[in-house]
């Protein structure tokens, strides 16, 4: 009964996680930007969804489509005015100047919301199910559903749209594009924009299951990143596997050896991938 | 251009008159220097404790400042900011004792970062009381300078225990989870002896790192190990998260106690209706009814002073900050002086009721005096269970 509930956690949580990964490995893969504020912007999607909640009482299930459009329109602006003056310098300088943006919004949301941890607490709340004596809460559903709604999405996306091929097209070859008259800046920033709305939107479903503070940024970071490599850069679905492999390793870890060792166990799992198997379970380079 | 010049050199001359003004004035003051975390991870409770000290340091400046041999001196505290980062808290203790000559030290925030910094104020013979530091091994370093206004660790959980061994005989089995970092892994091994002491059987004790985002692995297999009493400790938003995914998961148990959440306000709202029925102890709750002869005169007077200059409720890390102020005040004005040797000695002869709790520092500089109080949160509100005298309600089990 016990690996069976631990299977389950694992199952939902590597979802979570996917959720969390996704932008940033899109951001990744295509333009190769290690966008760091990725997990500032998942912690504004939830500042959002609980203003919206606390304020107007909105369902963070129709905070999601709100959060869609705005934080698209933000990482639209930031590509566009900011980042695109240095997309084609080394990836040491789009690092330096996401890191910097990210000093800024976070220190800028220390400012307007203080560092206090807050909890969006839906009345009535969603509860968990149990089956067979195995639970599952009903948020990590939900946001199990919305990481593999987001990812159908998005590989529809970029398979079947004229931008989405472009993106594409951007990222095997960026000057061929140019030469077949795609709009690289226009599409560099359309990525980014998709980005920042999958960061938004999973922010929006993290504050019903975390505690919403801007120090939690880092923290979505981290696992971004982790879920990233394991999974494969670029490639949609690399960050949906990479999410439920973590999460497996951590909840087995944490059965086996204690919590604390969990942490332990996935990073050193990032080591050996970084060593032996670079590119990641799914990744492959240049291609979606 | 002329009009420049002449309103430069009326600027030039007004700052000079200000400046010397402020020399004279400098005479007349008593400087203290107070290391913060101010940004970074653990602002929100250097800001608690940066609100305790100013508002001794406003009450004792509004009543004229401090009487010391005869002569009044105004209080000013002189903040350095560490940034979260205990190297800096170090560096900025030398900084405010060498470059700023402080007459006197706060410690920074927490045991680790308070350990770190007072081997240098020992250094410079420098009176410092650590506001915020609990662990034993911060005060058995032989240290003479060093005075701390948290009883050690084990005076929070053996009362616990004492009164869940007498109200609630049926819980036989407790599983610890513990912060994986000074403070909270020192009182959950605390927990775990006092536990042993009183014949419970502790099923489980494991550590989570800082900055775990998922805590479901671990409570489920708590949940399979089916303990009456679930023993947690951490800061505020590992607290929340355990506790929601506690609910997530249909984890019940009769006693479910948290430390250190569950004393703030924060940890009640954000909890919402999962905070029912958590149990938790600290140093000092705003029941307390001390008359006492500090600047505050007695613990009602300190609460509601709080409460119009902050609008909201004192924990017991703004009045572990704000009776610091008024321990210095006291040895001040018992010393006579400001000399250093004298302030210590005041200090470490000191026996007073404050409204923090009477008030008497034990050999190693840690205050051996307090009876901290065992409290439980019930229909949103902390309600005290220990000590007798500040009783508030009875313990009730049963946290769903």
């Amino acid at each position: 009964m016990l690996a069976a509930q631990v299977l389950i956690n694992a199952l939902v949580l590597g979802c979570l996680y996917a959720c969390i990964a996704i932008g940033f490995s899109l951001v990744w893969g295509v333009l190769n930007v290690i966008n760091l504020i990725h997990g500032s912007f998942v912690v504004l999607g939830a500042y959002l969804a609980w203003g919206l909640y606390q304020s107007i009482g909105l369902s963070p299930w129709y905070a999601l489509p709100v959060a869609a459009v705005l934080f698209f329109g933000l990482g639209y602006a930031v590509q566009r005015l900011l980042l695109n003056r240095v997309i084609t310098a080394p990836v040491l300088v789009t690092l330096t100047l996401t890191f910097g943006l990210d000093l800024i919004l976070n220190n800028a949301m220390l400012y307007f919301f203080k560092a206090d941890y807050r909890k969006l607490i839906l009345v009535p709340p969603m509860g968990s199910v149990s089956v067979l004596g195995v639970v599952v809460p009903v948020d990590r559903l939900m946001a199990t559903a919305l990481a593999l709604a987001l990812t159908f999405i998005l590989y529809l996306i970029l398979r079947r749209t004229r931008v989405g091929r472009a993106i594409i097209a951007v990222r095997l070859d960026r000057d061929a594009a140019v030469l077949m008259g795609v709009d690289v800046r226009n599409i560099y920033a359309v990525a980014f924009g998709l980005g920042a709305a999958l960061a938004g939107t999973a922010g929006v479903l993290m504050a019903l299951i975390f505690p919403i503070s801007p120090l939690t940024s880092d923290g979505y970071l981290g696992k971004a990143f982790v879920v990233c490599v394991l999974g494969g850069l670029g490639s949609v679905s690399g960050a949906l596997v990479g999410g439920l492999f973590l999460a497996l390793i951590e909840g087995v870890g944490t059965t086996f050896l204690g919590p604390d060792h969990a942490t332990t166990l996935s990073f050193v799992l990032l080591i050996v991938f970084l060593i032996v198997r670079p590119q990641g379970l799914l990744g492959r380079k240049g291609f979606e | 251009m002329a009009g420049f010049r002449r309103w430069t050199i009326g600027t030039v001359a007004l700052v000079a008159a200000a400046l010397s003004a402020g020399s004279a004035w400098a005479q007349d003051v008593v400087r203290i220097g107070a290391p913060l975390p101010l940004t970074g991870p653990l602002a929100p409770e250097a800001i608690k404790q940066q609100q305790g000290y100013n508002l001794w340091a406003e009450l004792a400046n509004k009543a004229g400042g401090i009487s010391i041999g005869g002569k009044k001196y105004k209080v000013e505290i002189v903040y350095s900011d560490y940034q979260s980062n205990t190297p800096r808290a170090v560096q900025a203790t030398e900084q405010l004792i060498t470059q700023e000559k402080v007459d006197l030290m706060f410690g920074p925030f927490g045991s680790g970062a308070a350990k770190a910094a007072s081997s240098v104020s020992e250094r410079y013979k420098m009176p410092t009381i650590a506001a915020s530091a609990s662990s034993v091994q911060v005060y058995d370093q032989g240290y003479k300078y060093l005075f701390g206004t948290f009883t050690p660790n084990d005076t929070l959980t053996t009362p616990l225990t004492e009164l869940i061994k007498a109200k609630a005989p049926d819980v036989k089995r407790i599983a610890i989870l513990a912060r994986n970092d000074l403070f909270p892994l020192a009182i959950a091994q605390e927990m775990e002896q006092s536990a042993k002491k009183n014949g419970l059987d502790v099923a489980y004790f494991e550590k989570y790192a800082i900055g775990t985002l998922d805590h479901s692995a671990t409570l489920s297999q708590i949940k399979s190990l089916a303990p009456q009493w679930i023993f947690v400790t951490g800061y505020i938003n590992d607290l929340l998260l355990v506790r929601k995914q506690m609910v997530d998961q249909q984890i019940k148990a009769a006693v479910v106690t948290m430390i250190a959440g569950p004393a703030y306000q924060e940890f009640i709202d954000g909890a919402g209706p999962s905070a029912e029925n958590v149990t938790s102890a600290s140093w000092w709750h705003p029941a307390e009814q001390y008359e006492s002869k500090d600047i505050f005169g007695s613990t009602a007077n300190f609460v509601k002073l709080f409460r119009e200059k902050y609008k909201s409720e004192p924990d017991y890390g703004q009045a572990s900050a704000a009776v610091s102020g008024a321990l210095f005040q006291l040895a001040l004005e018992r010393a006579g002086s400001l000399d250093k040797e004298k302030v210590r000695e005041a200090l470490a002869t000191m026996d007073v009721v404050t409204f923090f709790g009477p008030i008497k520092f034990g050999p190693t500089g840690q205050v051996n005096s307090l009876e901290p109080p065992v409290f439980q949160i019930q229909n949103k509100k902390p309600v005290v269970l220990f000590p007798a005298p500040i009783k508030q309600g009875e313990l009730k089990l049963g946290v769903d």
